[in-house]
């Protein structure tokens, strides 16, 4: 009876595969009835070890877009957000072949005209060449390493030359050397060990940092890597430990830190700990926990606003519709958002196609008002102000244990060099 | 910290490394010794542990290290809870064998070793969306003990996995050279009809392999939570990648030699790391596994296997 069985599966698979399809077709039916809508991307890694940051990132997007179409819509447009999701199980965090696949999907859709992400510079990495080709603007509200906008790098990341990735951070050839500064001038610090977490922020910020903290005199007693997947790092630490500096700098994200806070917690406790905005918002707090977290710097690549008297009204609303405190990013990602509508209304208003070209033509020349001041861009699509700010996390107990607002000390902003 | 220091502190470093990459390399090593089945579902099975683990220690009132406990209490709770992980994941590993794997025993080539790659896929990603993807900070009742050797450092907790380690692999090794059942099972192992035929009933036999094996990973992941005060629904892969060649390096299917590999690995691990640089770790590793597969193909303590018809 063998061969009748595996017909009736093959029928079924078949029938799956129709229904697929039929249902596939029903949504472009549905989508192409409406009448002016234009779409807007969001990719971020909403599985992985930084899930807890990219929903509030998301959030922040959505919050401005949904604002907008309440009004009314930009211009006459509706915005429907297209969501794609850049972590996978298998990487445990952001994947950068997956955030590829996304970009191609996004580009293969021409009413898209306008992307917000990623979150991850490892992410960006992989999108731009494919969004240079297709002449798609994005704007992240978090990625900060330098070589995606570098224009030295420009054959690899921008091969059509125009600038597509914008931000509404700066980038870590700041938050890296400021807080190499904030080492120097504030802690003063003599001698120091740095570990990257192999990723390419974590790689670049790290580097950067480096640079500026040998420049301002520190000793840099080693330099190494930590596999992000990997439980154990006693073994580093141990080394640390016997060469005795006076502070560790790590440069990457959530997934390794939290491991190292607690095993540093452990083995290395009078040492000065600080790492990026990788080791800054909810994933590395609520994975690291208290004690272990107590005293670590860390940075944000743009001013504190969360705090601001500025955005209160902003905060209670986005903790009313979400249940949750906003982070710095997620406001940076609301103006992110404000940036992308913006410019698809002057194109609109201008009496332009509402097309990616015109879009990041009109990206490139974005002054606007947003949450965080005045955003303009350099011609790289890097954001003009270059703000680094500086936390420390110090247990509130009055507030819960993850409560990112307050469970980390605001310390001002960085020394520019 | 002199450079005996450092080298003692490392020694201590790798043996934990090591007993922790036996604990989870016995289970896997014990099935394949007695069916020939690689069975990539343990390493899951060992994080889905750690989770049962959590949630019974929280469902108890314990969340991160608020509460410490000392003496007798300590040790009840650790043994209550390591005996319903250990029952939770066993019953796991029982269910999968009889309804995923039994279907496909007189099945030869790979499907079996295919339906334990997707069994622990759904494994990983049933904890993905169930907790989320975001590390946790595990409930953790021990104090934090330490003895200081010059200025290296014991902590109870390495006492704790070292022992853990070595009494399961003694309690297992035991139990298949001594017990009826273990003497079923080697009788599996070595010929399944001839054993069938002298009485031994064979799914039986396979199915307490089951059970037993994922026990001891369930036990394992309750280790590793309270080593390192951590859990993610990502820690089957690297820790279990480290086990499985410590598994072949030591012979796979032996059981001392599990220990013996993961031991060795864990070593390399920390001495390549203190005096070579810790991004080399896995070049160190692979190779020193290619090399001693070259010279001794059935891994350090191996034996070959007659072939069967």
């Amino acid at each position: 009876m063998k061969p009748s069985k595996h017909t009736r599966r093959a029928f079924n698979l078949a029938a799956i595969a129709g229904v697929a399809t039929l249902t596939g077709v029903a949504g472009i039916t549905g989508l192409q009835a409406q009448q002016k809508t234009i779409k807007v991307g969001i990719t971020l890694p909403l599985t992985g070890a930084d899930a807890e940051d990219a929903l509030l990132i998301k959030n922040g997007a959505l919050m401005a877009i949904d604002e907008a179409n309440a009004k009314g819509g930009v211009a006459g447009y509706k915005i429907e957000v297209v969501t794609y999701d850049s972590g996978t199980a298998t990487a445990g965090q952001y994947d950068p072949a997956q955030a590829a696949t996304n970009t191609k999907k996004l580009i293969s859709d021409l009413q898209v005209v306008a992307n917000i992400g990623p979150q991850m510079s490892g992410e960006g990495k992989a999108m731009t060449p494919i969004l240079s080709e297709a002449d798609l603007a994005t704007i992240t509200p978090s990625s900060t390493n330098p070589d995606i906008t570098d224009p030295k790098m420009a054959a690899q990341f921008k091969p059509k030359g125009k600038a597509i990735y914008f931000r509404t951070v700066t980038t870590d050839a700041f938050q890296g050397p400021n807080m190499a500064n904030f080492f120097s001038q504030n802690l003063k610090v003599k001698t120091i060990f740095i570990l990257d977490d192999s990723g390419a922020y974590g790689v670049g910020i790290a580097d950067a940092f480096q640079r500026q903290a040998e420049k301002n005199g520190i000793k840099v007693l080693g330099r190494d890597q930590l596999n992000p997947k990997e439980a154990d790092y006693t073994t580093i630490l141990t080394k640390i430990k016997a060469l005795k500096p006076d502070s560790l700098y790590y440069g990457g994200v959530a997934q390794a830190g939290v491991k190292l806070a607690k095993q540093a917690h452990d083995i290395i406790p009078n040492v000065i700990k600080a790492g990026g905005d990788g080791v800054q918002g909810g994933s590395f707090l609520k994975g690291g926990g208290f004690p272990a977290v107590e005293g670590w710097y860390s940075t944000n690549a743009g001013p504190h606003l969360v705090e601001d008297p500025a955005t209160a009204d902003w905060v209670k609303t986005f903790t009313t519709k979400y249940g949750q405190n906003p982070s710095d990013y997620a406001i940076t990602a609301y103006d992110a958002a404000l940036v992308a509508l913006d410019a698809i209304k002057r194109v609109a208003e201008s009496g332009k196609e509402v097309n990616r070209s015109n879009v990041r033509d009109a990206m490139q020349s974005t002054n606007l008002k947003t949450l965080q001041g005045v955003v303009a861009f350099d011609e790289n699509g890097d954001i003009k102000d270059r703000t680094v700010s500086v936390f420390q996390y110090k247990k509130n107990p009055q507030y819960p244990d993850d409560d990112i607002i307050h469970q980390q000390k605001y310390l001002g902003a960085a020394p520019q060099s | 910290m002199d450079f005996w220091d450092v080298l003692l502190q490392q020694v201590i470093n790798g043996v934990s490394l090591g007993a922790m990459y036996a604990l989870l390399a016995l289970g896997f090593t014990m099935v394949y010794g007695i069916i020939e089945l690689i069975n990539f579902a343990h390493f899951n099975i060992f994080m889905v542990g750690s989770f049962v683990a959590l949630w019974v220690m929280q469902a108890m009132g314990f969340t991160g290290q608020s509460h410490i406990l000392y003496g007798l209490p300590l040790i009840g709770l650790l043994v209550l809870v390591l005996f319903i992980t250990m029952l939770t994941t066993g019953a796991l590993g029982a269910l999968m064998e009889r309804y995923a794997l039994r279907p496909l025993r007189s099945v030869s080539g790979p499907a079996p070793m295919i339906t334990t790659i997707g069994l622990s896929y759904i494994l990983f990603n049933v904890i993905l969306l169930t907790t989320g993807a975001d590390s946790k900070n595990y409930s953790n009742p021990m104090p934090n003990i330490r003895w200081d050797i010059g200025e290296a450092v014991l902590r109870l907790r390495e006492v704790l996995l070292w022992g853990g380690s070595i009494a399961l692999m003694i309690a297992l090794h035991y139990f298949v050279r001594r017990t009826k059942m273990g003497k079923a099972m080697q009788a599996t192992a070595q010929d399944q009809e001839a054993a069938r035929m002298v009485g031994v009933d064979v799914d039986k036999v396979v199915l307490i392999t089951f059970f037993i094996g994922s026990a001891l990973a369930g036990a394992a992941g309750l280790i590793f939570g309270l080593y390192y005060n951590y859990t993610s629904f990502i820690i089957g892969y690297t820790a279990g990648l480290r086990a499985f060649t410590a598994a072949v390096l030591g012979g796979i299917g032996n059981i001392p030699g599990a220990v013996l590999g993961g031991v060795l690995i864990g070593l390399i691990e920390s001495l390549g790391g203190q005096y070579l640089e810790v991004r080399w770790t896995d070049v160190i590793i692979f190779s020193i596994l290619v090399l001693v597969l070259v010279f001794r193909p059935t891994g350090l303590l191996g034996h070959a296997t007659p072939a069967k018809s």
